[in-house]
């Protein structure tokens, strides 16, 4: 059977029809339409699809769609505003701390997360903070100097 | 050196706000009008004789649109190498037997991924299990299971290319069971060479299989259109125009009527340039529905059904002179490439083609055999032999150094080789940084001061010769020391489709369109391209658009494998833009009423040397193309061949014929931090010098290496394909453990910048080779830390631990 929760999705609320078993990830990908929020490994180990779900990070493979029913829910598309890149992601294209791009969007709000809860964190935090996000592409040293750039308030 | 406006640049990437902002369209996200999803049955047996399939329970399960087996389709074979002499050996669906745990038996099309799923479990599939080999050692044994008893006919995809070379039965060649590619390679004299030798070692080293881990899962879109008989295809790939070959002939259907369709790949790193089962299924059942199917690979059969890097066993017999040079070498090398050849026949061939560019050693022997075992299969990973090959040959150089007491560092500089170097198979090195490399390298971990400079004393154990200088509180648990390895990988080669081809296509407001054939994977060949394009043409990178990755809308290209974007497709682009160029210099010189010769051009802007007031800006010049001849909008083209000397791939099993163009170098040095206590080793710092003749783009070109540097460290200290009886134990992120971001060394990676002659600007390959160093670097590190030698990877805590106790 399936059920009709609200979820605040960037902002905007929609209403949708999920079965039980739907994941957050599979609803925004699959019902909103929102594919920037990857599916790596859908076992929660990769963090590719990593969203913010009342600010918090979460693994969107791991939460049930209707556990969120009501909560605010932040994506990738929702970064930018008005078409404008937000710092992270301008630190990002800027310092090559993207590659294949797939990772990015998790490793985005996980970055966006740590700096609205530690804006001034240590290299070691950084690294903490995207631990959960693995990139194979471009062994985090871009990843790290970009979020660094960002927090030290590095004109971009 | 010349001045340039785009190349050199750090510039950002042209695809970077398309990825920040997730707007980027990779093969997993595609969603079709009434696309169907498809899913795998697989065996569960490492080897076993298919008896009976039973289809008929999951083809009338509500929602399934079809079922196929290999019945469907036995005449079909494909194979990543497909010669006279290794004929494909690879079917879609198993036809006769499995022999590996994940073999494909049976696919579904149903109208989503649970039905599909259902379905799987209601074929119902009788097997008669087989006794089975999982290691080349047990393969090889006289009596060992056959794995593959059939002997392969007919043509193979290749001969249409000229790969029929002589004809007869090269089967006889390779007299050892279960042995599925021989490479055998020799010069000099061996045996005077050890007879000249000072002192000799033989030693024996094995690398694990290893994981690619590519984020994005292994996907396939498949349309077909039945009107016009057209397929298009999204594939998650690294060459586009080698799987449209290889796919046209498995569907029996013209080159021209398969379109690989562009979408971004989400990571490679060689694990997506083979052509798979479920691209051939995405595409026969769109055909047979005439709807369009979609797989996508779950993470388990990513790890498990994929491609892994061959495991390796390498003897090793080296003879030096007391000052270090080395006389002689002797090479046996054992892959075990799984239940088919996947890529066995390439990597026994290319462990020599990483080794002999390095060292001169005049007296060498080298054989590589791959061996079938019921294993998953193996094929290319960043690198493809080179780690495990520099993993033998450097960590043995090291204990050679120390058992004649030199410094690993002075040996390899006296036996490196240098620019003008012509290589035993006819390959020149036109330009070769290994010494700048490993000078820069080993200064970038304070060699000098950073080496413990353990002595290994005949054959007894290691004595801790000084005192630690390790950051333990007891100053004695946690201990450091410093270790170097040097690499190499070619920029290109002879392989299908053997050359890359590009058109610059100019407009009216003074922009260019690129049109290449390559395919972004993460290693930034959209950008790089374009600034190629962008320096040659005189205008700005901001200037170009890009067509890419689509067989339709542009001309052929190598593809994201061999290392060849920057050289070859960068070649063909340069051409291209030059081109366009010239045509653009003719109209300019006829408006402006003087000679091609006299002209000069900077931003956007056609002038005369002279006068420079007489000008015109490229706009107009391109709309009197226009006006004056014929309509012509000015279109460049340019192309350039994977070897330009030849026209002929190498031979895979006599190592004859020519290579690459160019060798890219690298020299890597790390040091690392052992706790003696635990065992665990931990990189602080890694430094690489890479000869890449010119980075087009900085930034990308330290993000190759960094990405490297990781993956390299990962294969050397923790990453590893645990198998037991074909079974895969660790097919997760968790349990597969790669680097994570607090693993990450202080990294210090310079390019040295030889100028290839042949390569656009000077560029050269470096997107593979620093992986490769980073393993024998380690090994080395250790050695020289804790005194103790690891003879394989992955450097484990239990195997330092074990060593130190032991």
């Amino acid at each position: 059977m399936k059920r009709l929760i609200n979820l605040v999705v960037n902002g905007e609320s929609h209403e949708v029809a999920v079965s039980p078993e739907q994941t957050l990830l599979e609803v925004l990908r699959e019902e909103l339409g929102l594919t920037g929020t990857k599916k790596g490994c859908n076992q929660g180990e990769c963090g590719a699809c990593t969203v913010l779900v009342d600010g918090k990070p979460v693994s969107s493979c791991l939460v049930l769609a209707v556990s969120v029913n009501g909560k605010s829910v932040s994506t990738i598309e929702g970064l930018s505003q008005d078409g404008r890149l937000h710092p992270l992601q301008e630190a990002f294209v800027k310092y090559g701390a993207i590659q294949c791009g797939f990772c990015t969007p998790g490793m985005l709000l996980a970055a966006k997360y740590l700096l609205e809860n530690r804006p001034k964190p240590s290299e070691q935090e950084i690294k903490e903070a995207i631990n959960g996000n693995i990139c194979r592409c471009t062994g985090y040293v871009k990843i790290v100097e970009a979020i660094s750039a960002v927090a030290q308030g590095a004109a971009l | 050196m010349a001045e340039y406006t785009v190349v050199g640049k750090g510039l950002p990437r042209i695809d970077g706000p398309e990825k920040a902002t997730g707007r980027a369209v990779f093969t997993v996200d595609l969603k079709l009008p009434g696309m169907l999803h498809g899913k795998i049955l697989r065996s569960p047996h490492p080897h076993a004789r298919i008896i009976s399939i039973d289809s008929s329970a999951a083809e009338k399960l509500p929602g399934v649109k079809a079922v196929i087996t290999g019945k469907d389709i036995s005449a079909v074979r494909y194979a990543f190498v497909d010669t006279p002499r290794y004929p494909a050996d690879e079917r879609p669906l198993a036809v006769d037997k499995v022999r590996y745990i994940g073999d494909e038996v049976a696919a579904v099309a149903a109208v989503s991924e649970a039905v599909a799923e259902e379905a799987l479990a209601l074929i119902k599939v009788q097997y008669e299990v087989l006794p089975a080999a999982f290691t080349p050692e047990e393969a090889v044994m006289p009596g060992a299971p056959v794995i593959h008893e059939n002997t392969l006919e007919g043509t193979s995809a290749w001969e249409d290319w000229g790969a029929a070379g002589r004809a007869g039965d090269y089967r006889d060649e390779v007299d050892i069971n279960n042995a599925s590619a021989r490479s055998a390679i020799s010069f000099g004299d061996i045996g005077e060479g050890f007879r000249q030798a000072d002192h000799i070692r033989e030693d024996r080293f094995e690398t694990a299989a290893t994981a690619h881990c590519a984020l994005e899962p292994h996907a396939a879109v498949a349309s077909y259109d039945p009107v016009n008989g057209k397929l298009d295809l999204w594939l998650s790939t690294m060459g586009i125009f080698l799987k449209r070959f290889v796919l046209s002939k498995a569907l029996k259907l013209p080159i021209s009527k398969v379109r690989v369709r562009h979408s971004y790949v989400g990571g490679a790193f060689g694990g997506k340039i083979d052509v798979f089962p479920y691209e051939f299924c995405a595409a026969y059942l769109s055909m047979k529905l005439g709807r369009p199917v979609k797989f996508e690979l779950d993470r388990e059969e990513v790890f498990t059904t994929t491609r892994q890097r061959h495991p390796i066993t390498v003897n090793i017999k080296t003879g030096v002179k007391k000052d270090g040079t080395i006389v002689a070498q002797d090479i046996k090398v054992y892959a075990d490439n799984g239940g088919y050849r996947g890529s066995g026949a390439i990597v026994v061939f290319l462990c020599h083609g990483f080794s002999f560019p390095i060292y001169k050693v005049p007296n060498y022997r080298y054989e590589g055999i791959a061996v079938y075992t019921n294993n998953p299969i193996r094929g290319p990973q960043r690198g493809h032999g080179a780690p495990q090959i520099r993993f033998a040959i450097d960590s043995q150089l090291d204990l050679l150094a120390r058992d004649i007491g030199l410094d690993p560092v002075e040996m390899m500089l006296k036996n490196v080789r240098h620019k003008g170097d012509i290589l035993p198979n006819g390959d020149r090195l036109t330009r070769c940084g290994l010494t700048e490399a490993i000078k820069g390298a080993s200064e970038g971990v304070n060699w000098a001061a950073g080496r413990r400079q353990f002595v290994s004393g005949a054959g007894t154990g290691i004595k801790v010769a000084t005192a630690a200088k390790g950051s333990g509180k007891d100053g004695t648990r946690f201990r450091r020391g410093v270790g170097i390895s040097v690499c190499s990988m070619f920029s290109g080669a002879m392989y299908y489709p053997f050359a890359s081809a590009a058109m610059v296509k100019l407009h009216d407001d003074g922009s260019a369109t690129l049109f290449t054939g390559s395919q972004e994977l993460g290693q930034g060949c959209y950008t790089t391209l374009a600034q190629v394009a962008a320096e040659e043409l005189g205008i700005g990178l901001e200037d170009i658009r890009l067509v890419a990755g689509d067989t339709e809308l542009t001309p052929i290209d190598l593809g994201s494998f061999l290392s060849g974007g920057a050289l070859v497709t960068g070649n063909a682009v340069k051409l291209a833009a030059a081109d366009a160029r010239r045509q653009l210099l003719e109209v300019a010189a006829e408006i402006l009423e003087v000679r091609v010769e006299e002209l000069g051009y900077k931003d956007k802007q056609i002038y005369v040397r002279e006068n420079p007031a007489k000008s015109i800006p490229y706009g107009r010049a391109i709309q009197a193309s226009i006006f004056r001849k014929n309509g012509n909008p000015i279109i460049g083209s340019g192309s350039y061949k994977g070897y330009p000397e030849t026209d002929r791939y190498p031979s895979l099993a006599k190592g004859k014929g020519l290579f690459t163009s160019a060798y890219g170098f690298a020299a890597q040095a790390v040091e690392v931090e052992v706790d003696t206590l635990t065992g665990k080793v931990r990189v602080l710092r890694a430094a690489t010098f890479h000869d890449c003749g010119f980075p087009l783009n900085k930034t990308i070109v330290e993000g190759q290496v960094q990405g490297c540097v990781s993956m390299g460290m990962g294969q050397a200290l923790s990453e590893e394909i645990v198998l037991e009886k074909g079974q895969l134990f660790n097919a997760s992120f968790l349990n597969y453990r790669l680097p994570i971001a607090t693993d990450t060394p202080e990294t210090l990676d310079d390019v040295v910048e030889s100028l290839e002659p042949n390569g656009p600007f000077g560029a050269k390959e470096v997107g593979e080779g620093s992986v490769a160093g980073m393993l024998a670097a380690v090994a080395n590190a250790v050695h020289d830390a804790v005194g103790v030698r690891i003879y394989s990877t992955p450097i484990t805590p239990e195997k330092v631990l074990s060593a130190l106790e032991g």
